[in-house]
């Protein structure tokens, strides 16, 4: 009887699981389905309701804080690492010779870079999400003082006399000059865009500056970015050099003999269809030598090779005999060592005329690049030790600084900074977004349009349906974890569809991410990537008079004339906060003859101050442009009755928008991620 | 606790787990020391790719396998049943091996696949014409060369790129040009190296060509030197060398290494101090190969390692006194090759190519009082007759959508409709394809300036072809 009982017991179960089981697995199929896009993804709960999970509990549970060097400095005896470990704000002062982390300095928010002055007696870290310098007094390793730049601080330089620091601030576009004995910033020098990189030549007569971002040009022209060069010792402005079809300068040093200045950069293709990956049709990577001999002149050169990209090239050193070059590839994990007497050769023989062609030139790469070496994930900053004999690497996203023997050629053991052992699925999903692995012949990464998340203010001919149709502006990845559905179309649902398959036969052109993969990086998209704080705009959480009458307007329901504004022509109607998107498609009668007909998916306008150009290909040069030269037909807001002074006071409030914690609670200094 | 009944029910239950887990655990592993090779007693003399014209291939030869450990042992003969066997690839587990056979000596040649564990073969592809040199694509394909009649009496047959399932479905034609494809190799990064020749309108010297698994793509990968022809396929090394061999004037036949980074301009002549001739490599351990080669005044090729750092030739791994052995292939697991995406779509029976600029050169003239002879017109050149000619654009670009899958050739012309420039090699572009082209270069490693060409902010042009735009796609059978 008992035994009878525990049978029926057991059937019941099974029978009731097999009725939750089926038409379940059945809902949660089509469930996965219509997100991914694809009918065979994995029915893993976890990969959208664990991995991108907004709980703060869980998230800290699933994530960890790792260090992510950035730079590195290196005291004069060699004995001493200087790392900027940019998640943790942190200046980790590290033994050169037992490679261990002796001393952790806390700095600002985000640090970028680290130089020391002559003597060793201080460091200095540009803390670029908290627009400052830390002052580290390194026989206390503490900080001594904090000095104020401007937006966004970031390459650093002493003046030859050691009296003033020169700080590129990469959110302004300017160089901040701080006086060191008064601890004032004495001027601003207006440069290249979105720059980064500066080097002082040898006799510290002159300065340069590297941009990143081309300078705003309609669609159709080439892109053209800005190498600054200031006198040195008057510190004005020199020259605004133009550096054609190419961008990324990230940085930039000086031979010690001050005849070259090199300069790491890409050399973007948006202006071609991106029909095909084959032959360098979307990107190359390379160097620019700037001939102190000629004029200033500019080379450039590709580090490429016919069959093999080294993406992303980030820093450049040159050993102190001045024999070779060593450029960081962030997106290849390798160091390209390049022999500088080559580049003086190629440079002494190539006529004016074919500076164009060799610029272009995959072959050219086998003429001065003596080895490629690989490292740990993502190489970014590079400093050589005194004697040249190592070259310490900054391994962003393996926390650790590789170390390169310059005789050898080979590695080193690593320095491991102590951070997490264990690589979670967020920061799989970072290397994977850094990483040009995923991409034919490693031509790019995510990151490579996508610089620091967010977007690298190009317009590309994507070749969506023909050659010449629906060019489209990049779009920045910051936080747009919640703002589905995605693409300028709002065809993609989800970050899965976006990445999956058809990304990788019209993008990558490689494999497609594996479901693990596709896991990892919708996790660091979703979550992962989050915006700096609008110091610039809104520095205090607090709107200025004129960003709040520019509030007023943009939530206003009446013209200036007192009349109704339909409802769905008003500002906030569309991009209502705190996402400032309703997430619905619109017609903001924007179409070009180019386009196909579609609606536009409505883009989120957290940050909308760094994304220029604007609409959706990027006809736009300022936020002003979208209303003034193309809004004459009210359709995108209504905004023709506005008066030159209101039209100003909208725009200011549009450029203090943060992100949603920045609406929601008001301004906080924000944490840096940890994934 | 429970009752019998129940407590037997669930031994049975647990039984049935732990036995599907063995199951599961049991998957084949892959064989080690061994090493399956091609024997052959006749004359290898004839193998010569560069004679694209006729089938060459090794009557009478048969496949067995060696252990490495037991050298001295009787060799175990694994295609018996076989008139001839050759060309053996191994799968990317290490389990099953490709090959090309007859089974009778009058048969045509077919595409068979061996679990090597158990010698259990199955015929993969049934043609009425001979299918040779197979290679295994990711995703359970294989890529291999098929014999086609072609119609025009000039050129008596061509073997053309086919790929198709592991089972022989869902064949598909890969190139569609008048060119003969043997020997196809499919690289790490996915698409597939052959060594191709033109046929039409005359004959042209051999080279590696390369394109994705679809066909899209196609582009030279290296040119022969005058003089000079290949002799075997293409082998890829762990370091990101590739290896083939090449016959010189004199007909001696080297290991030559190519950088795949530049393999235009890397060419490596490995052997040139080593006296005799090689006939076939692939890799073996670390930086070494297994080669067949055969000592000058020998008769016949044995196997041998030889390192391709050191360029040391080692001692023979297997020779007999009768037969020569060719295609060693050392049985390992590897790494599978990416699989690559497919752009084409076979709905689609149009494709689409763009140029940059047709004037455009590398190296300006210097000497200003040659007139430089500047081209207006593009000429499209079908098989039999002109399929179009259009003006270009102001910069030299065009912009055609063309027939897909449907052989062409471009020359330039000037408003005098003379010729400036071409007839270009063959090309083809597969369904909804997309390519681009920077102009008729001669520097093959130039990357396109960032230029947006003029043609692509119109329409492309449509190329008419003689036969009809909306012929129904014949189908493919074997």
């Amino acid at each position: 009887m008992k035994s009878k009982k525990v049978k029926i017991f057991f059937f019941v179960i099974a029978f009731l699981g097999l009725i939750i089981f089926i038409p379940g697995r059945m809902f949660v199929r089509h469930h996965v389905n219509q997100k991914t896009a694809v009918t065979d993804h994995p029915l893993k709960c976890t990969s959208c309701h664990l991995y991108t999970s907004k709980n703060k509990i869980v998230s800290n549970l699933i994530n960890e804080d790792y260090y992510s060097p950035f730079n590195i400095a290196v005291s004069n005896d060699g004995k001493r690492l200087f790392v900027v470990a940019q998640d943790t704000g942190e200046l980790l002062i590290v033994d050169a010779e037992s490679k261990t982390v002796v001393q952790k300095v806390k700095v600002g928010v985000h640090p970028h870079s680290v130089i020391l002055d002559k003597t060793n007696a201080f460091a200095y870290v540009s803390n670029q999400w908290s627009d400052n310098i830390s002052v580290v007094n390194l026989a206390t390793s503490k900080v001594l003082d904090t000095l104020i730049t401007g937006n966004g601080p970031s390459g650093l330089a002493l003046s030859a006399d050691g009296a003033k620091l020169l700080v590129v601030d990469t959110y302004g576009s300017d160089l901040s000059v701080i006086d060191l004995d008064t601890k004032e910033e004495m001027k601003r020098l207006r440069t290249g865009s979105d720059p980064t990189g500066t080097a002082l030549s040898p006799d510290g007569k002159k300065l340069y500056v590297t941009s990143r971002r081309s300078k705003i040009v309609p669609y159709g022209e080439p892109l053209v970015s800005d190498l600054t060069q200031i006198d040195a010792t008057t510190l004005r402005v020199d020259e605004h050099k133009d550096v054609e079809e190419a961008y990324m300068m990230e940085n930039i040093t000086f031979t010690p003999s001050g005849d070259l200045a090199l300069m790491t950069l890409i050399r973007p293709k948006n202006l071609i269809p991106s029909i095909q990956v084959e032959g360098g049709w979307m990107m190359t990577h390379g160097i620019g030598v700037i001939d102190q001999n000629n004029e200033g002149r500019i080379i450039q050169l590709l580090t490429d090779q016919p069959n093999a990209y080294y993406s992303d090239s980030f820093d450049i050193v040159v050993s102190p005999d001045g024999k070779r070059a060593y450029v960081s590839n962030a997106g290849a994990d390798k160091i390209t060592v390049m022999s500088v007497d080559s580049i003086r050769a190629i440079i002494k023989e190539t006529p004016k005329e074919q500076l164009k062609n060799i610029a272009n030139n995959l072959g050219v790469s086998s003429r001065f690049v003596i080895d490629r070496i690989s490292t740990g994930a993502n190489p970014k900053g590079l400093a050589l030790s005194p004697d040249g004999k190592k070259l310490y690497i900054a391994e962003q996203l393996e926390d650790k600084i590789g170390v390169l023997n310059t005789e050898t050629l080979k590695m080193e053991t690593a320095i491991d900074l102590g951070g997490p052992t264990r690589i979670t699925v967020a920061r799989q999903g970072r290397r994977l977004f850094n990483n040009a692995g995923h991409t034919f012949q490693n031509q790019y990464a995510c990151y490579t349009c996508h610089p620091d998340n967010h977007e690298d203010g190009l317009v590309y001919n994507m070749a969506g349906k023909d050659m010449g149709r629906n060019v489209t502006n990049t779009q920045s990845l910051r936080e747009i974890g919640d703002t589905p559905p995605f693409k300028w179309n709002g065809k993609n649902q989800t970050i899965y569809k976006q990445d999956g398959m058809r990304f990788s036969t019209v993008l990558t052109r490689t494999e497609q991410f594996s479901y693990d993969d596709l896991d990892a990086i919708t996790a660091y998209i979703k979550r992962g990537i989050k915006y700096p704080p609008n110091l610039m705009y809104n520095p205090h959480g607090k709107l200025t008079e004129s960003q709040l009458r520019g509030k007023e307007i943009y939530n206003r329901t009446k013209d200036n004339s007192g009349n109704v504004i339909p409802e769905n022509n008003r500002c906030y109607t569309c991009h209502p906060a705190p996402l400032y998107s309703n997430l619905q498609p619109a017609d903001v009668s924007t179409l070009a003859v180019s386009d196909d007909s579609i609606l536009f998916d409505t883009p989120h306008l957290g940050n909308i101050y760094a994304s220029p150009p604007y609409l959706h290909d990027g006809r736009a040069a300022t936020l002003e442009e979208i209303w003034t030269i193309y809004g004459e037909d009210n359709k995108h807001g209504y905004v023709n009755d506005l008066t030159k002074m209101q039209l100003n006071d909208l725009i200011d409030y549009l450029k203090s928008l943060g992100g949603p914690e920045q609406e929601d609670e008001g301004y906080q200094e924000q944490q840096t991620a940890s994934f | 606790m429970f009752p019998k009944n129940t407590f037997n029910s669930y031994l049975i239950v647990l039984a049935m787990c732990f036995g599907a887990i063995g199951m599961h655990s049991c998957k084949q592993k892959p064989l080690t020391h061994m090493i399956v090779m091609t024997q052959n007693k006749g004359d290898v003399e004839s193998r010569d790719y560069s004679k694209g014209d006729k089938l060459q291939y090794m009557s009478g030869s048969r496949i067995v396998a060696m252990n490495t450990t037991t050298p001295n042992e009787p060799l175990d003969e694994l295609t018996s049943d076989f008139y001839s066997a050759c060309s053996p690839k191994i799968s990317y587990d290490g389990n099953f091996m490709l090959f090309a056979a007859q089974k009778n000596q009058d048969d045509v040649w077919q595409i068979w696949e061996m679990n090597l564990h158990n010698k259990k073969k199955k015929q993969i592809t049934s043609s009425d014409h001979n299918c040779i040199d197979p290679d295994y694509l990711p995703g359970e394909r294989l890529v291999f060369s098929k014999e086609v009649k072609n119609k025009d009496p000039k050129v008596d047959t061509e073997f053309t790129l086919f790929s198709c399932n592991l089972d022989g479905s869902n064949l598909a034609q890969v190139t569609y040009d008048p060119s003969t494809y043997f020997a196809s190799t499919v690289l790490s990064e996915g698409r597939v190296i052959a060594i191709g020749k033109e046929l039409w309108p005359e004959e042209k010297p051999a080279n590696f060509m390369i394109m994705r698994p679809d066909g899209t793509k196609k582009e030279l990968f290296y040119q022969m030197e005058q003089d000079h022809y290949i002799t075997s396929g293409a082998t890829e090394m762990n370091n990101g060398r590739i290896l083939f061999v090449e016959a010189n004037s004199n007909n001696q036949k080297d290991l030559i290494s190519l950088s795949y980074n530049r393999p235009l301009h890397s060419e490596e002549n490995l052997t040139s101090e080593i006296k005799g001739d090689f006939h076939a490599i692939s890799p073996y351990h670390d930086n070494k190969v297994l080669s067949s080669y055969r000592p000058e005044n020998a008769l016949h090729f044995a196997l041998y390692e030889f390192d391709v750092e050191s360029r040391e030739l080692g001692r023979p791994i297997y020779e007999d006194g009768e037969n020569n052995i060719l295609e060693a292939v050392f049985v390992q697991k590897k790494q599978r090759p990416r699989k690559l995406p497919s752009e084409v779509d076979l709905n689609v029976k149009t494709a689409l190519l763009v140029c940059q600029d047709i004037n455009f050169q590398y190296s300006q003239p210097t000497d200003s009082t040659i007139p430089a002879f500047k081209a207006s017109k593009m000429e499209v050149l079908g098989i039999d007759s002109t399929m179009a000619v259009f003006k270009t654009e102001k910069d030299g670009s065009f912009y055609i959508k063309i027939q897909a899958d449907t052989p062409f050739r471009l020359q330039t012309l000037d408003d005098n409709n003379n010729v400036v420039k071409g007839p270009s090699s063959w090309m083809y572009l597969r369904p909804n394809e997309r390519r681009g082209c920077i102009g008729c270069h001669e520097n093959r490693e130039l990357v396109p300036g960032n230029v947006q060409p003029l043609a692509v902010t119109k329409e492309p042009i449509p190329v008419p072809t003689p036969k009809q735009m909306d012929a129904p796609k014949r189908e493919l059978k074997m």
